[in-house]
């Protein structure tokens, strides 16, 4: 027998398929093998970790089907695609098994993949035996074409209770002890995700629950107000600090901005932007070369460069951050200089110079303009010449 | 058409004669037009020197009454990125001039505000059309141009005005518009335009746009209130180790003056050297000035810049620098 290394492989077929064989999704799955080739193929789509690999797993071993799987990294070209699926898709199997095609994560055939969403396009047509795709996006237009020609079946996301049923007959069958409050915890957390649900399952089998409320709290998502603090407060080489957070480097930037002056003075502040300023340097270069490589130095000045710009950490006293004000009060004043950039528009038009350089001028141009026939030449709004006129 | 309002067109040279200064390029260029043919031109200089005008003159004098039918005029700085002006081009140089001349004229204003890819695209684009369409670019250094432009182009290097030229200029207007203008007012217009033609022009209409009679102080005046004001109030704001509300001084004036990042820290370069701190350490405050200039040419976020430049600005204060 096949040992398994994880719980999540190992119980994919056997015990959670008994599950969720209520869902919808597993009759579609039937429907589509018995009537092929009416369909030939179908795609699989929802959220990680909700079973659709298991589904066609499953469907093939009750129908007695020979899996044969693909990954998008097998689909790299067309070449190797030939040699992979033309015989399989043309001869019988040496024990006369029926076959299924599987072509996991269809989403990741990108641009690179060269002819990788072309050739699944002609593999659906000539294949002869029923073809089973999976992805999380079915929606994204690169894949319309594909989906034009399958059978496209949803699965949703599992239920926080389903999940803790399958856990608790997993860890039945493991002889895990753990009670029904420590599975919660785990399907909580999993949000909806039973191999995410099943690996903590693993993971802290040998462990008691103090240690899932641990995992907890480190998988909750930082809010930038508690980087802010570490960073400001404490004086450390906080180099991965930014991990725990999807906001970007750049909005980050923005906060600190924003927020330097509510904690250092003098000395600390002059550093502390001079930190700054060498990450916006970087933060530069990357969008001017593309650069990513940059990132990291981007990375170090506004984390540990601000950290250090202290030469003591300060008292975890409460101090009120606010998010950057700046952008919005660019884009207001935008929505404010409308009236003046369309001015200038026509201003600059009529003059043969830059549009810029008019909104630079604008204090001299508006004198300028205020005669009713320049306004007529110029042909103003009326409500250009009420914004000139103020 | 009736005649233009605002006098730096209605005063603009439309025949070679009319032009002031630049006597040396005036000479060739009428020679290449004269020949009914002209090669890609670049006119590299300061703003308000002429570039745009003699650009105008030479289709007029290849065109005539058409000129408008055969002439683009595309501003690098305002259109966003080289695929519009590509495809503008494309569009402009599809037909044929009707005139007995093969091509049209592209004038393309301020070609430096191009990035070295989009002058590269820009490279191919003149290559296309080249039996089509005639490029004339200006820009304030052609250094600022890739080489291959620039060996592609007759280049010529346009000169500040003298002070005789702007007072000609400014003298003819003033007669014509029935303005007194007095001498001291003639030097005070040179010096606060710069030698920049287009802003003298400029300053003369609005100041008069007060009064007939023009002197030194009115154009003084004039002229300030339409420079960045409130730089003083933004270092002594930081000098005096109060950061915030030199941000936020800095923030409202950047917008609401439309005042770019590299005009204010061109202020500030000034600036320092009136304020009232050690010469040493206004030697190092240059240096960062100089920087951040430098970082913004680069790319960097203007804003975040100034900062970094403010708060070396409260050390300062203090007597103290990084």
């Amino acid at each position: 027998m096949i040992k398994h290394n994880s719980l999540a492989e190992k119980y994919r077929i056997k015990k959670y398929f008994d599950i969720i064989k209520q869902d919808p999704a597993v009759d579609e799955v039937k429907k589509f093998i018995k009537e092929f080739p009416k369909k030939k193929a179908l795609i699989l789509y929802g959220p990680a970790g909700t079973g659709k690999t298991s589904l066609a797993l499953a469907a093939a071993k009750e129908n007695d089907l020979e899996v044969l799987e693909l990954n998008s990294s097998d689909l790299r070209n067309r070449a190797q695609l030939e040699i992979v699926l033309k015989p399989a898709t043309e001869q019988m199997s040496l024990f006369k098994k029926g076959k299924i095609l599987l072509v996991d994560e269809v989403d990741g055939v990108t641009g690179t993949d060269i002819g990788g969403i072309a050739e699944l396009m002609r593999l659906v047509e000539t294949t002869k035996f029923p073809m089973i795709m999976t992805c999380n996006d079915v929606w994204q237009s690169k894949l319309s074409q594909l989906r034009q020609k399958c059978k496209i079946v949803e699965m949703k996301a599992l239920q926080t209770i389903t999940i803790v049923e399958i856990l608790r007959r997993v860890a039945d069958n493991e002889g895990i002890k753990k009670d029904i409050s420590f599975l919660n915890k785990i399907a909580i957390k999993s949000q909806g995700d039973i191999r995410a649900a099943l690996n903590d399952l693993q993971s802290y089998a040998g462990g008691d629950i103090s240690e899932v409320d641990t995992l907890e709290r480190r998988d909750v998502e930082d809010n930038i107000f508690n980087i802010l603090k570490k960073i400001f407060k404490e004086r450390q080489p906080f180099l991965d600090i930014f991990d725990s957070t999807k906001m970007s480097l750049d909005e980050i930037l923005l906060w600190l901005e924003e927020n330097i002056p509510k904690e250092y003075k003098n000395e600390a502040l002059a550093k502390a932007y001079y930190a700054l300023g060498k990450a916006d340097v970087f933060r530069g270069r990357i969008y001017k070369n593309q650069s990513w490589r940059f990132l990291i130095y981007q990375n170090i000045f506004q984390s540990a460069g601000i950290s250090f710009a202290k030469t003591n950490s300060m008292p975890q006293s409460f101090t009120k951050y606010e998010p950057p004000k700046r952008i919005l009060k660019i884009w207001l004043n935008n929505q404010k200089m409308e009236k003046k950039k369309t001015i200038s528009k026509k201003y600059a038009k009529y003059v043969h110079c830059s549009t810029k350089r008019a909104m630079r001028d604008f204090q001299m141009i508006k004198m300028i303009i205020q005669k009713p026939a320049v306004q007529e030449q110029l042909r103003l709004t009326e409500d250009e010449i009420a914004f000139i006129k103020k | 058409m009736s005649q233009s309002e605002i006098w730096t067109e209605k005063y603009r040279p439309s025949k070679f004669e009319e032009v002031v200064g630049q006597q040396e390029i005036l000479k060739r260029v009428k020679s290449l037009v004269q020949s009914m043919n002209i090669p890609h031109l670049m006119f590299a200089g300061p703003a308000g020197t002429g570039k745009s005008t003699l650009a105008l003159i030479i289709v007029k004098e290849l065109f005539k009454e058409t000129w408008r039918d055969n002439y683009l005029e595309l501003n690098a700085s305002d259109e966003r990125g080289i695929d519009v002006i590509r495809q503008k081009v494309k569009d402009f140089a599809r037909t044929k001039a009707i005139e007995n001349i093969p091509f049209k004229v592209i004038f393309l204003d301020e070609a430096d505000a191009l990035t070295k890819e989009a002058q590269q695209a820009l490279r191919r684009t003149m290559e296309n059309f080249t039996n089509t369409c005639r490029f004339i670019m200006s820009c304030n250094y052609s250094s600022s141009i890739i080489d291959p432009i620039q060996s592609r182009c007759v280049v010529f290097r346009f000169k500040l005005l003298e002070k005789k030229d702007v007072a000609e200029v400014i003298k003819k207007i003033a007669e014509k518009e029935k303005l007194k203008v007095d001498d001291g007012a003639f030097q005070t217009l040179y010096e606060s335009s710069e030698g920049d033609c287009r802003r003298a022009i400029n300053l003369l209409q609005a100041t008069a746009s007060i009064s007939p009679d023009i002197n030194s102080e009115m154009i003084n005046m004039i002229s300030s209130s339409t420079k960045p004001s409130g730089i003083r109030v933004i270092l002594d704001y930081a000098l005096a180790g109060d950061f915030v509300s030199a941000r936020d001084k800095l923030l409202d004036v950047v917008l609401k003056e439309s005042v770019s990042g590299q005009e204010l820290i061109k202020a500030i370069q000034k600036e320092i050297w009136n304020l009232q701190i050690e010469p040493e350490i206004k030697v190092r405050l240059t240096e960062k000035t100089g920087e951040v200039e430098f970082r913004m040419t680069e790319g960097s976020d203007e804003f975040v810049q100034l900062q970094s430049l403010l708060a070396s600005f409260v050390l300062a204060g203090q007597g103290k620098t990084l």
